[in-house]
């Protein structure tokens, strides 16, 4: 709880240091403002006194004829311009304000996804994508939420509340001890309720986390439960986490709900202890003049309501910033995530000489695990590999290791001889083209897409290359041809044709090696037809690694590589393998290739 | 509305307490500026005991304002609570009413979003209106009596800061309303472009577009940014705007009386008390604004839970009598298109099975092979022809008694989260551990299960993420054999197996279930050489029908299918 609390105010200050100027009036505008408010019904007060003045001198037939309400125009002309005034500074406070939140919070988004742009692809591996969205979604609304509504709210309180205690102890110390008695209590009664309401926040989180898992769950396997006419099994097991759920919320929502009237309350309770206590100050002659004594009293009546103002507001908003501090810390721990190592010193590539080789290469995506139990494979410039192997033989693997996703733990991947440790990063994935099995859309026009790895490419170069890749002509179809909007979820392309769109990216940036993973998805024939083609067009004449399941490509390999169990147990072109009649041979009579 | 009726009479006692409560802590929140005048008036007066009895009262006050407002809370939570389990419990039986076919209308996550966010919206209006709402209309009523009572001459004020305080609540919320909808799609679009980005990290990577993506994203920010910036302008013109009309007209009040204390000189000492009830109407008309425009929200969200409620499923059953099937699958003529298809995906289907045959469906992707299987459990109906199982026309079927004859494995393995145990229960309700044991053999599925300390015990996680797929579509052949069925359809559910496993669970089936009808859909023909009968799809359309000696004679789509997948030296290995 501690460090939550330090570890957001330092990240609060990091982001707030921009504004150092901006909250300097804001501080000062809400000392003025504050200062106002205070002051402002006393000249309310003066004006009601000038005018009960003016109507005992009025009612008196001695005096009627110099009653004068001037005096208390004067009054109520202050009160009004003190008004104003408050009006004023809040009107500027609040537009100063309106900045902050925003503008820090940007600075926070935009920081964070430039943050997971320089993080390592292993992270992302290891981490679902909802988990780290959420951090978009919740956290940062939490923190927003917090920003916008508690920190200014809580600067303003704590003014008003220091305030108040400055005022009151000029006032009559004895009667501000008196007016604070409670405070300790107060505080230890708001704080136990917040933690028993954050205690039942917690577990009502968690069950309707299980609610929504269950629901999840049973409506995608709905078909399950239709086949198997599991619907009064499934109903029964939603009843429960339902009931669950319902108790939980009643004991959160209670707790949290309760705090507002108690607070109150002890608001109440606090005034009639002070003028008990006044009253009984005021008696026994402790002060100069009876009057004066009377008069103190009234004053503490509204000290004390305003005194107690701040207390309940602070303690309401507590929730809002615990759940900003974990949005802080959740943040924090994404901030705090190993970045990949550009190596922008490192050596320029450009492009295949000669060869590449995977020399003795052993690797494990943990410590304990060992995935690839050291391969040796050789690649003359131009040639075309087939990675063949059933599933989790490690022909995905070889692939992150090309393009530097991940490092070997042993041995070494050398192009040219230069180990692609010692590269330049960016000149290494310049040249080194990458089609992906399943394909991604962009939010953006199908040109968009096409150009998404050369942003500066022609019209000709992207019809050159959407032509190559046999999408051009469905394009075309399109009624806003290649300006046609598009996005993963909701897209006008088929799977089959997001793929080759993807080659198409692929081909315009014209890489030297390239690494293809096809798919496995089935399209229909015509696609089917058109992807051949177009990786075909994609693969000539380049030095390409394919994890092949096609048997066309793999047929057509300079070389094929059998990979098994993270070892390769077989080397060679098609014939020799079958020749060789072992585990290609096998794999090959069942089809297992294809996998 | 209309959705919560029928739930609003169980939890009466609630709602009226909750109500109830309500107004007396709005009440108690009325009488206390009266009071602390009185008091302070008392002091002045200098009459210790008036002090003392007033704050005696006050002090009562205090007491049942806090007890009012403690009960009020734990009621209405009470009350919303339970009137939105209920609501989410009554709209998850209607889903399970539903066909599958219903089911795909509104989608798999369309349902679920319904079922926790939109229930969640209506609980919280339900706690607000329950709660602060309530107390609207009771203070603003209450303080405007007060108010014309300590000062009738002022009613004019009064009316005209409800004009104005109207006035201004309007036209927040309008303009709000407008630009929150903005801030939703902008939030919207942020998330999507980030949640993109992620799906397509290694894209990103592999062609350098860090550094795009970052200024692709921060333009979304960006605007998401301005519009935020510009609701909080207009807050910042709010509050004061609020406040103007407020102490403005306190101002005129005050003045007024002024005006008017030389023949009216009673009207003074009730100044105190009139400006602080216009305060309280003022209040209550902003907060009860804000309130409203919450309440609208809630609205879509009834509106989106009642479309399910008003759903008829698309087909039900004649549930009266249990009816005997025996393994016998007939089509007549069947054809099916897809809601919001144009094209049938099954044209003029007909073919008829005995009991005990092995039948392979073949044929490309998107031939209609999935398809043609889910009409056999009934999970669509044809939209022409009729299906048949054990001679019964699926549409006069007993529900309980085709889930006892027919049992379907699906292509993707789903299991629930539980146990190994409570998965294979779901196909057999009285399953002891011989059945799973036998059922496990089958599927080869014995060979990992039975490697766990606990066995069938061992737990499933959520998503089933502590097993491979191999392993997941073991699990769910088991579940599929366990009941012993009539009629097994295997929808490509072998498709993670090794060879070797693949090879023992056909072996198994084959011994254990020789008297079962088993469909099994292929992509591989290997997988279903040896069936009794192989039925070939071509483009919705069934090309051939027999077994495979037979169709590699006559059927020269079979023979492109087989010699396609199979090259040549398979073939010659086969010979």
């Amino acid at each position: 709880m501690k460090n939550n609390v330090k570890e957001s105010a330092k990240f609060f200050a990091h982001y707030l240091k921009h504004f150092k100027v901006a909250l300097f009036f804001i501080l000062v505008l809400t000392i003025l403002a504050t200062w106002l408010q205070v002051k402002a019904p006393v000249y309310m007060g003066r004006s009601i006194t000038e005018l009960s003045k003016y109507l005992m001198t009025y009612l008196n037939p001695v005096t009627k004829s110099q009653a004068s309400l001037s005096d208390f125009h004067q009054a109520l002309l202050l009160f009004g311009l003190f008004t104003l005034m408050i009006l004023i500074s809040l009107f500027l406070n609040g537009l100063l304000q309106a900045i902050v939140a925003p503008k820090s919070v940007n600075d926070m988004r935009t920081g964070l996804f430039a943050k997971l742009q320089r993080m390592t692809i292993r992270y992302f591996d290891n981490h679902q994508d909802g988990e780290i969205l959420s951090r978009f979604t919740s956290d940062l609304d939490n923190i927003f939420n917090a920003m916008n509504n508690a920190l200014f709210q809580i600067l303003q309180q704590v003014v008003m509340f220091i305030g108040v205690i400055w005022m009151m102890f000029n006032e009559s110390p004895k009667m501000a001890m008196a007016t604070m008695a409670t405070t300790p209590l107060v505080i230890i009664v708001g704080i136990v309720i917040m933690i028993q309401a954050k205690k039942y926040v917690d577990i009502q989180q968690a069950e309707v986390g299980h609610l929504n898992g269950y629901i999840n769950e049973q409506i995608n396997g709905e078909k399950v439960i239709i086949t198997n006419g599991l619907q009064e099994d499934s109903i029964n097991g939603f009843v429960e986490h339902n009931e669950k759920v319902r108790r939980a919320m009643v004991r959160s929502q209670a707790w949290s709900g309760v705090l507002n009237p108690i607070m109150q309350g002890l608001g109440l309770f606090n005034l009639a202890i002070v003028i008990f206590f006044g009253a009984k100050l005021a008696l026994t002659g402790d002060v100069a003049s009876r009057a004066a004594g009377l008069g103190l009293i009234v004053t503490f009546v509204s000290f004390s309501q305003q005194y107690f103002q701040p207390i309940s507001q602070i303690t309401s908003l507590y929730n809002m910033m615990q759940q900003a501090m974990t949005g802080v810390h959740r943040l924090n721990v994404i901030f705090d995530q190993d970045e990949e190592d550009k190596h922008e010193d490192g050596a320029q590539f450009d492009g295949v000489k000669n060869n590449i080789k995977l020399q003795d290469v052993h690797f494990g995506y943990n410590e304990e695990r060992e995935i690839i139990h050291g391969i040796d494979i050789d690649v003359e410039k131009g040639e075309m590999v087939a990675l063949v192997g059933p599933t989790g033989s490690g022909k995905t693997t070889v692939m992150n290791l090309l393009n530097r996703f991940y490092d070997v733990t042993s041995g070494a991947v050398l192009f040219d001889d230069v180990d692609v440790r010692d590269m330049n990063i960016k000149s290494l994935r310049d040249n080194v083209g990458i089609v992906l099995q399943e394909s991604v859309l962009f939010t953006g026009t199908v040109r968009d897409n096409i150009v998404f790895g050369k942003t500066d490419a022609t019209d000709e170069e992207v019809i050159d290359a959407a032509k190559q890749a046999n999408i051009h002509d469905f394009i075309m179809t399109l009624e806003n041809g290649y300006e046609t909007e598009v996005s993963d979820e909701n897209s006008v392309f088929s799977t089959g044709q997001k793929q080759l769109l993807s080659i198409a990216r692929t081909i315009l940036t014209q890489p030297d090696l390239l690494i293809l993973d096809e798919a496995t998805s089935n399209v229909d024939t015509v696609t089917e037809e058109k992807i051949q083609r177009a990786m075909d067009n994609v693969i000539a004449g380049r030095t390409s690694f394919v994890i092949a399941h096609r048997l066309k490509t793999i047929l057509n390999a300079d070389k094929i590589v059998v990979l098994k169990d993270g070892r390769i147990i077989e080397q060679g072109n098609h014939e020799t393998l079958l020749a060789q009649n072992g585990f290609y041979a096998e794999l090959y009579k069942n089809q297992m290739v294809f996998d | 509305m209309k959705l919560l009726k029928p739930f609003i009479g169980r939890y009466k006692l609630d709602l009226t307490v909750a109500i109830l409560m309500v107004a007396i802590a709005s009440v108690a929140m009325l009488l206390q500026p009266t009071l602390l005048s009185n008091i302070v008036q008392a002091i002045t007066d200098d009459n210790m005991e008036k002090v003392n009895k007033i704050g005696a009262q006050l002090l009562v006050l205090a007491v049942i304002g806090l007890a009012a407002g403690i009960l009020n809370t734990i009621f209405a939570a009470r009350a919303s609570q339970g009137i939105s389990a209920d609501v989410r419990e009554s709209a998850y039986r209607k889903i399970q009413t539903f066909s599958f076919s219903n089911i795909e209308k509104f989608s798999v996550g369309n349902l679920v979003v319904r079922l926790t966010n939109d229930v969640t919206q209506i609980q919280n209006v339900l706690m607000l209106v329950l709660q602060p709402l309530m107390r609207m209309p009771i203070l603003f009523i209450g303080g405007f009596i007060l108010a014309v009572r300590s000062i009738p001459q002022l009613w004019w004020i009064i009316i005209l800061m409800v004009i104005l305080v109207g006035g201004i609540s309007y036209f927040v919320v309008k303009n709000l309303g407008k630009r929150f909808g903005k801030i939703q799609w902008l939030m919207d679009k942020v998330n999507a472009k980030a949640k993109e980005n992620l799906q397509g990290m290694r894209v990103v990577k592999s062609f350098n577009q860090e550094a795009n993506e970052e200024e692709r994203f921060t333009n979304v920010s960006n605007e998401l940014r301005d519009v935020n910036i510009q609701i909080g302008y207009f807050f910042a013109m709010i509050m004061p705007a609020f406040m103007f009309v407020g102490q403005g007209l306190m101002v005129v009040a005050i003045y007024t009386v002024g005006n008017m204390v030389n023949t009216q000189p009673e009207l003074l000492a009730q100044i105190t008390g009139f400006t602080n009830y216009i305060m309280i109407i003022m209040n209550a008309i902003i907060v009860g604004g804000m309130m409203m425009s919450f309440a609208t929200r809630a609205f879509v969200s009834m509106g989106r839970i009642q479309s399910i409620m008003d759903t008829k499923p698309t087909f039900t059953y004649d549930n009266e009598n249990e009816q005997d099937l025996d393994g016998r699958v007939e089509f007549d003529d069947v054809s099916f298109t897809y809601q919001d298809d144009d094209q049938p995906t099954l044209k003029h289907i007909t073919f008829k099975t005995e009991p005990g045959e092995m039948i392979g469906i073949v044929g490309a992707t998107g031939s209609g092979k999935s398809t043609l299987a889910q009409l056999i459990p009934r999970i669509y109906d044809p939209s022409a022809g009729t299906v048949k199982v054990g001679g019964v026309d699926l549409k006069h079927v007993n529900e309980h008694s085709l889930r006892e004859t027919v049992s379907f494995v699906l292509q993707k393995a789903t299991l629930f989260s539980g146990t190994i145990a409570d998965n294979l229960r779901q196909g057999m309700e009285t399953a002891q551990l011989p059945d799973m044991k036998r059922a496990a053999n089958i599927a080869q599925a014995a060979e990992f299960v039975e490697q766990y300390d606990d066995q069938y015990e061992h737990a499933v996680e959520e998503r089933s993420a502590n097993f491979s797929g191999g392993q997941k579509q073991r699990l769910s052949i088991a579940r599929g054999v366990i009941g012993q069925p009539k009629i097994l359809i295997l929808d490509d559910s072998t498709s993670a197996l090794d060879a070797r496993s693949e090879k023992l669970v056909k072996q198994a089936l084959d011994e254990e279930l020789s008297d079962t009808t088993t469909f099994i859909i292929a992509e591989k023909v290997s997988s279903v050489i040896n069936a009794d009968n192989i039925l070939v799809l071509d483009n919705g359309e069934m090309v051939a029908y027999g077994p495979h000696s037979e169709l590699m004679q006559t059927s020269p789509v079979y023979q492109e299918i087989y010699a396609t997948q199979k090259a040549k030296e398979a073939k010659n290995n086969e010979e």
